[in-house]
């Protein structure tokens, strides 16, 4: 197994989590426009604390973090490095919106703004999906963390709706608990029948207390509360980050990398 | 096509006697669990034999290498002239990128410098038209240094059993499977 | 130079800085030292070490007792050995080391180094003390003088010292050892001896051709020798005869490397070498394949051979007592005497038995009928020392006056060069090496009262190791001369740091091919570490301050002028050179002598190759090359314990640097006889036999065969495992005629194991 690289961890979940908290604020200005901006903004600030949060955990990651500013040398080829530029774009956006949104919502630059949150997720996903992890070399980090951010933006956005948008919150929270279920018991079903390293990193996540942990806590559990209680309470979240955050230590421990079975069969 | 210099692994002639992978400490002393070349015992369901057949490898000095397409802050280079992948450590920040994206393991961490490095083919040993240390020190020859354009491929293969199949990044490096003997043990035939 | 201040071991043994940093550090060092103003040296340095050009080159030598003595180049740059290559002068050696020689750096600059003279509070205790070289050197003559007094001699005072180090000057140890007086002397050799007497027997000296020839080889029989791993740079010339046609046959009792890169291997059932030999020497009889223009010219008793293999030996008695099917003994029989030339490499281990001289005598018997000794490609392989015609000006010296011995019958070693004296009644007490726990514990009149150990780790190497622990506890002194603190200097009242190759001056020749280097000193001793001759030097200087005209050891002496006296015009001759100094352009190969017994004048007593040795009779064995049954089992396992590819015995196992690669020992177990003991791959077993017992991680694989297990000699640096807890010191057959003592039968070992 990887090292769970806490730092990475953190830096993406609470990342994901901004966006998603900023996207699912933007669907509402734009479907319900009489959203008081007081709650926007506290909203937008909240998205803005966990961002930095999540930029101050990335930053124990790397060696020699003097040398940060210098991830955007390689936007030709890296997609790290576009993953800089985008957080960097959407934290500018953020910190706008709360400037701009002080009389009233902004729906335009809401939505530009979840749309760059958008493009930070498109590039975590090309950065975490490199061919070294037959596993999720393909469109499924990408798909992984745009769910992380929907979870946890539809359930901690709770806090900050009002009366009105709640439901249609829950609606979605729920959706995407079904959809995210579905989509983590097949996954590793489907490594199963693939290659070696798949299939090693299908044992992996199925051995894992993690999986089944993020399965439960995280995806199961909060289906049957929400379904039992008739609405989403707002420290749901709280599970759900939870839940996130094993699944994501998890896809940082668990996935195998080829190197790992040098000399055997692939 | 300009020259790409790449190994070739002769597992028909290796050993296993793990003389490439010390040289190559000998001469860059890596700390301690740090290695750039390592010697891959094949397992038994390719080489019926546990211990007894290898591949000696390190960086493959891909056409389109991972660690240099993915590195932020432009660490790695692709040398104009002979397609030798450099590292320039100087430059790294220790962000593991490079580690995590080579399929071949090529890049490790060195966890005193909290920075990446690899084997970079040598190159300034190659500049002063030397052979690099551990071809220069293989007892049998069982690695050598190819020149990927100008090869004859004959009997070689690129992706060898036990050697992970990436076609997109074109690693600089080709195999030759090793032998089996035949084996008479006894209280059998 | 004083890198660490405090004097204790922990201080001694610890690494306050990085490798590269160390590295920097040297370097660094070594520029200020040289500079006026050293504080100005930059302490910002690049990352990485790389090959920077405008390197000093010196000239080395592996001293290891190792078939392929390498042939060195030393890069050195501001006092500091960078990095090391093979000479490419060398076609042996060709540029490359192995994986031991290209850890040499990291031996150099180890931070296990011993650093300083060092004494023990208590052996075993760990309780080491930093001590200056005076006091050591005092603490240490004041014993001598003081056994001197009590015996009236010095045979109280016994010498252990084998092949830790080759280079010719360190016979000065023994040198040391006579200019004290008579001393006692473990003498033998665990490694070769019964195959040495075998061959002396046969053709009356150990010779073999030129490694180099085998490409000429139609036809190479590796008969329990492992060069994919003991002389990796031999397997090229296999390799060469091999594209050039010839067969390959690996003939072991374990699937080894070299049997993965052989034609055909045969697993042979352990120590029944000679019963396979005799039978493929009956099929060749059978079907007229004997060279009878050889044997008729060359030979003597070949005819009573014949008879013997008539009436005793068939094709199915061979293959029932070697476990090789008959037809399979019969065809490589016939492939072999049809093959021309045609060559067996005997090897060490296949010797290592209580028959192991008989087998090698019946081996080499296949070889000679088949007309092959004598020929280029061809011979019966074992080892030579016709390289070896230095002065042994450091060994060579002489008793003080009046000193008193031992009166009685002593041996000599095979490397013990000196002509026998003539005229003193006295000599040394000689002791059996390989017995070394029981005869030190059982001699008397004096008893062993002081124990110098210099070039050998007898606590990793030595047998019955639980004896042996006794045998040290009895003695009053233990000097140890190492350089890292292994299980013996463990056991040590003092230990001396001694020079590295690169240290020290000296000269190497090997004993399989015919290159002869310099050593030359490539940087200055590190901390307080002095060569073997600047001990004796500076250990005369102290007893005759003590003890005026106890020691002759010259007191003041030149390492390099030493160099130079151990060679001579023979020496000059055979290698082509006018001085020793051409040697600094690189290592020469001899230009006589690379073609064994060519001429057919053998070293027998009749001048011939004796298929019937009276000689051999003589000395209690069978005069011909007959069958002799192995070793009855004692346990229900055999125990193998050969050499790994990661050490030479007990040295390079230990540096970090190795154990990047090989960090823990294992047993090798068949799947069949773990399944049957419910032990899985990985787990921890107990190896248990009369002799001791030793726990340790199994690793399961058919390279071994079902009835053996396997673990590799080794001293780690972090793990107390030592196989010869459960290694007996019984004697090998042969050994005792030209080596001064039996062998021992390593291999004829029997255990059994247990989940832990």
């Amino acid at each position: 197994m990887n090292h769970y690289e806490m730092p990475l961890v953190l830096f993406t979940v609470l990342c994901q989590s901004a966006i998603g908290l900023v996207a699912v604020n933007a669907f509402r200005q734009v479907s319900g426009p009489d959203m008081e901006p007081r709650r926007i903004r506290l909203e937008w600030l909240a998205a803005g604390l966990v961002l930095i949060t999540g930029l101050i955990a990335s930053v124990f990651h790397l060696g020699h973090p003097s040398g940060m500013v210098r991830a955007l040398n390689n936007l030709g080829t890296a997609w790290l490095s576009r993953e800089a530029l985008t957080v960097g774009i959407f934290l500018a956006l953020l910190a706008a919106g709360l400037l701009l949104m002080r009389e009233k919502s902004n729906p335009v630059l809401a939505v530009t703004t979840a749309a760059a949150g958008l493009l930070v997720i498109l590039s975590m996903g090309m950065t975490y999906s490199p061919p070294s992890f037959p596993a999720i070399n393909n469109v499924l980090p990408f798909v992984f963390f745009c769910l992380t951010a929907l979870l946890l933006g539809s359930s901690a956005g709770q806090l900050f709706a009002n009366e009105n948008s709640r439901p249609m919150m829950t609606r979605i929270l729920t959706a995407t608990l079904i959809v995210a279920l579905v989509i983590y018991l097949i996954v590793p079903c489907i490594w199963l029948s693939g290659g070696e390293i798949m299939k090693l990193t299908a044992e992996q996540w199925l051995a894992s207390p993690l999986y089944w942990g993020r399965i439960i806590i995280g995806l199961a559990l909060p289906l049957v509360l929400i379904k039992a209680l008739g609405k989403t309470p707002a420290w749901l979240w709280g599970l759900l980050l939870a839940g996130e955050l094993m699944g994501r230590a998890l896809f940082f421990a668990g996935t195998v990398h080829t190197a790992v079975n040098m000399g055997g069969v692939y | 096509m300009k020259k790409q210099l790449g190994f070739f692994v002769d597992s028909d002639r290796c050993v296993g006697c793990m003389t490439c992978a010390m040289a190559c400490k000998n001469q860059y002393h890596q700390e301690k669990g740090v290695v750039w070349r390592r010697v891959y015992p094949l397992k038994e369901e390719i080489y019926p034999h546990k211990e007894r057949a290898f591949y000696s490898l390190a960086c493959n000095h891909c056409e389109h290498p991972a660690c240099m397409h993915v590195c932020p802050v432009k660490a790695y280079y692709k040398r104009e002239t002979d397609g030798v992948v450099v590292h320039e450590q100087e430059k790294c920040i220790g962000c593991g990128n490079c580690i995590r994206s080579c399929p071949y393991g090529a890049p490790v961490y060195n966890p005193v410098l909290k920075k990446a490095e690899k084997c970079s083919f040598c190159h300034q040993r190659l500049d002063a038209n030397r052979l690099p240390m551990c071809v220069m020190s293989c007892p049998v020859d069982a690695i050598q240094v190819i020149d990927i354009t100008r090869l004859d491929s004959t009997g070689l293969v690129q992706f060898a059993p036990g050697f992970p199949k990436q076609p997109a990044l074109n690693p600089s490096v080709r195999f030759r499977l090793p032998r089996l003997p035949e084996v008479v043990r006894r209280k059998t035939i | 130079m004083t890198l660490w201040k405090k004097n204790d071991i922990e201080t001694a043994m610890e690494c306050p800085m990085t490798r590269r940093r160390f590295m920097k550090w040297l370097a660094a060092a070594g520029v200020a030292a040289a500079m006026p103003c050293g504080f100005l040296v930059p302490n910002e340095t690049k990352a990485g070490i790389v090959y920077e050009g405008g390197y000093e080159t010196f000239r080395n030598a592996c001293p290891r007792n190792c078939y392929d003595t390498c042939s060195m180049v030393t890069y050195v740059k501001d006092g500091v050995a960078q990095f090391v290559e093979g000479a490419p002068e060398s076609t042996f050696t060709n540029g490359g080391l192995c994986v031991k020689g290209n850890a040499y750096i990291r031996k150099q600059y180890s931070p296990d180094r011993i650093k300083y003279p060092m004494a023990q509070q208590g052996r075993g205790s760990g309780n080491w003390k930093r001590i200056s070289w005076d006091e050591a050197l005092t603490r240490i003559s004041e014993k001598f003088i003081e056994i001197n007094e009590k015996d009236e001699s010095m045979l109280g005072l016994a010498l252990t010292k084998y092949s830790g180090n080759f280079g010719i000057t360190n016979y000065g140890v023994e040198g040391m050892f006579s200019s004290l007086g008579y001393t006692t002397r473990m003498v033998g050799t665990p490694c070769w001896p019964a195959g040495i007497d075998a061959q002396n027997y046969d053709m009356g000296n150990m010779w073999c051709n030129d490694p180099e020839d085998m490409v000429d080889a139609r036809y190479i029989i590796l008969w329990g020798v492992n060069p994919a791993w003991c002389s990796v740079h031999t397997m090229k010339y296999i390799y060469e005869a091999r594209q050039r046609g010839a067969k390959v046959v690996c003939i072991d009792p374990v699937l080894t490397q070299t049997a993965a890169k052989a034609d055909e291997y045969w697993q042979i059932n352990t120590s029944e070498d000679g019963a396979l030999a005799l039978g493929m020497a009956r099929h060749i009889l059978d079907r007229g394949l004997v060279d009878q223009d050889w044997v008729a010219a060359n030979s003597v008793g070949f005819g009573e051979f014949a008879d013997y293999l008539k009436q005793e030996v068939t094709l199915e008695w061979a293959a029932e007592k070697s476990g090789v099917p008959a037809r399979r003994i019969a065809r490589v029989a016939e492939e072999f005497a049809t093959a021309d030339p045609a060559t067996i490499w005997i090897g060490y281990g296949m010797q290592r038995h209580v028959n192991g001289g008989a087998s090698v005598r019946a081996i080499d018997a296949l070889v000679a009928m088949t007309g092959n000794v004598g020929k280029a490609g061809g011979g019966a392989r074992y080892g030579h020392l016709m390289t070896w015609g230095f002065n042994y000006h450091a060994m060579i010296q002489q008793p003080p006056k009046g000193a008193k011995g031992f009166l009685g019958p002593t041996a000599k070693g095979e490397f013990d060069f000196t002509k026998d004296a003539e005229g003193p009644a006295y000599t040394n007490r000689t002791l059996n090496i390989n017995k070394t726990a029981r005869e030190l514990l059982n001699a008397t009149d004096p008893p062993v009262r002081a124990l110098w150990v210099s070039c050998k780790n007898p606590l990793s190497q030595d047998f019955d190791r639980n004896q042996l622990e006794k045998a040290f506890k009895k003695m009053e002194l233990v000097v140890v001369v190492d350089q890292f603190f292994n299980q013996t200097v463990e056991q040590a009242d003092i230990v001396l740091p001694v020079t590295t190759l690169f240290e020290e001056w000296t000269v190497n020749v090997g004993y399989w091919h015919y290159w002869l280097s310099i050593n030359e000193q490539a940087v200055k001793p590190l901390h307080e570490a002095k060569s073997n001759i600047e001990i004796a030097a500076a250990l005369s200087k102290k007893m005759n301050e003590l003890k005026p005209g106890s020691c002759t050891f010259p007191t003041d002496i030149d390492t390099k002028e030493w160099v130079a006296k151990e060679f001579n015009k023979g020496v000059y001759d055979l290698f082509g050179i006018n001085s020793w100094e051409d040697l600094k352009n690189g290592p020469k190969k001899a230009k006589a002598n690379r073609l064994a017994w060519a001429d057919g004048k053998f070293g027998t007593p009749s001048g011939k190759y004796e298929f019937r040795s009276d000689l051999c009779a003589e000395h209690g064995f069978n005069a011909l090359p007959k069958y002799v049954e192995g070793r009855k089992p004692y346990d229900k396992l055999r125990l193998l314990t050969p050499h790994t590819q990661f050490g030479l015995h007990s040295q390079f196992i230990n540096l970090d640097w190795m154990e990047d690669f090989n960090p823990r020992p294992y047993v090798y177990i068949h799947p069949e006889t773990a399944r049957v003991r419910n032990i899985a791959d990985g787990d921890r077993v107990l190896v248990k036999n009369k002799t001791g017992e030793v726990t340790i991680t199994a690793s399961l694989t058919d390279n071994v065969p079902v009835d053996a297990i396997l673990m590799y000699e080794a001293w780690f640096k972090n793990n107390p495992y030592n196989c010869q807890n459960l290694v007996d010191d019984t004697s090998a057959d042969m050994g005792g005629y030209k080596a001064g003592a039996p062998g021992v039968a390593i291999h004829d070992q029997f255990a059994d194991l247990v989940k832990a």
